[in-house]
């Protein structure tokens, strides 16, 4: 038993370590790339600016909500943020960046955008909606 | 038969436990298979909510050398999301087909950003022949952060103990994962081959 405390103690130093290392990327990840000149309601905005550019490729008139997501740690979790937004009708494109916890979603122009709806059907697959930005394209 | 028969018979073996994520998103169904020492068992879920999945698993029973099936009922206790992890806790549940004094329940817990991963699983469960309890912790690391849809490595320690056998067992762990499918790959001396496989739909 004292082996198997010694060894999650081990454990646990590398995971903290790499979690340190890991954090510094999401910071790195921050501010590098990103379009942070853009403003929306005042906000700034950040995206990864060619996956903003490769989502909204073809796309005109349209509007894209930029949802902000707490709690997608993995594919599971993004995988099912896609299904429920795929399965409604007036969603026009989903696409996921896991990497920055953000889900983009192209609706029509004359969509009535309803963050607390988001919120409603993120929560229904167990995460947290904690922004939204609209662009208009 | 050539190298058909054990492709097929390794995927067979890994379709077994696996209790990560024991509840998917609301309307979604899960698939797992679990081979280890104790038991060969496949058992599927389906989630009204991703507050709580119910679901059959059939197990054959290594050490009592028997088969029966559970009903299962998983509920999510509590979550917390933040912006670069998650964490849970959930009640564990089932009543054996072998009637009303044969059932278990426990919790299983565990907290995960991208790159980490700790888990924790404690079952009691009551037979007519013995009762025992079944525990493990299981940590891991992702070498590397993927993008969604890439192909997903965790490289994991679980230790687990068993009432039957007594003793606990450390291994490593090989976790891989791209799109709805999810394997599990475990091998200890004493305890040989730890395999689940989930799939998710």
């Amino acid at each position: 038993m004292k082996n198997f405390y010694f060894l999650f103690v081990i454990i646990g130093s590398i995971s903290v370590a790499a979690q340190d290392h890991a954090m510094h990327d999401m910071d790195a990840h921050d501010h590098e790339g990103h379009l942070h000149d853009t403003m929306v309601d005042g906000k700034l905005l950040e995206v990864d600016p060619e996956r903003f550019d490769a989502f909204v490729l073809n796309l005109k008139d349209k509007q894209v909500a930029i949802i902000s997501v707490s709690g997608m740690v993995c594919d599971f979790c993004a995988r099912g943020i896609e299904k429920t937004f795929t399965r409604d009708k007036s969603v026009l494109k989903v696409d996921v960046d896991l990497s920055g916890g953000k889900v983009l979603i192209a609706y029509g122009k004359e969509k009535n955008i309803d963050f607390e709806e988001i919120k409603m059907k993120i929560m229904s697959n167990g995460q947290n909606a904690t922004d939204l930005q609209i662009i208009k394209i | 038969m050539g190298i058909k028969f054990p492709i097929f018979s390794l995927l067979l073996i890994m379709l077994c436990q696996l209790e990560a994520r024991p509840i998917s998103y609301s309307g979604g169904s899960t698939l797992m298979m679990i081979s280890n020492e104790m038991q060969d068992s496949t058992y599927y879920h389906y989630s009204p909510t991703y507050k709580f999945s119910i679901g059959i698993q059939h197990v054959k029973d290594k050490y009592f050398n028997s088969d029966y099936s559970y009903l299962r009922l998983t509920y999510l206790i509590n979550r917390k999301n933040t912006q670069h992890s998650q964490r849970n806790l959930y009640f564990q549940s089932g009543i054996s087909s072998n009637g009303m004094d044969h059932y278990f329940y426990g919790t299983h817990g565990d907290w995960e950003t991208r790159r980490l991963f700790l888990g924790f699983s404690y079952k009691n469960t009551k037979t007519k022949r013995q009762d025992y309890s079944e525990q493990y912790l299981q940590v891991g690391v992702a070498p590397y952060i993927g993008e969604y849809g890439d192909l997903h490595t965790w490289l994991m320690l679980k230790s687990k103990k068993n009432g039957l056998t007594g003793n606990w067992d450390t291994y490593p762990v090989l976790k891989l994962f791209k799109g709805n499918a999810l394997i599990e790959l475990g091998y200890s001396d004493s305890s040989q081959w730890d395999v689940h496989l989930m799939y998710r739909f």
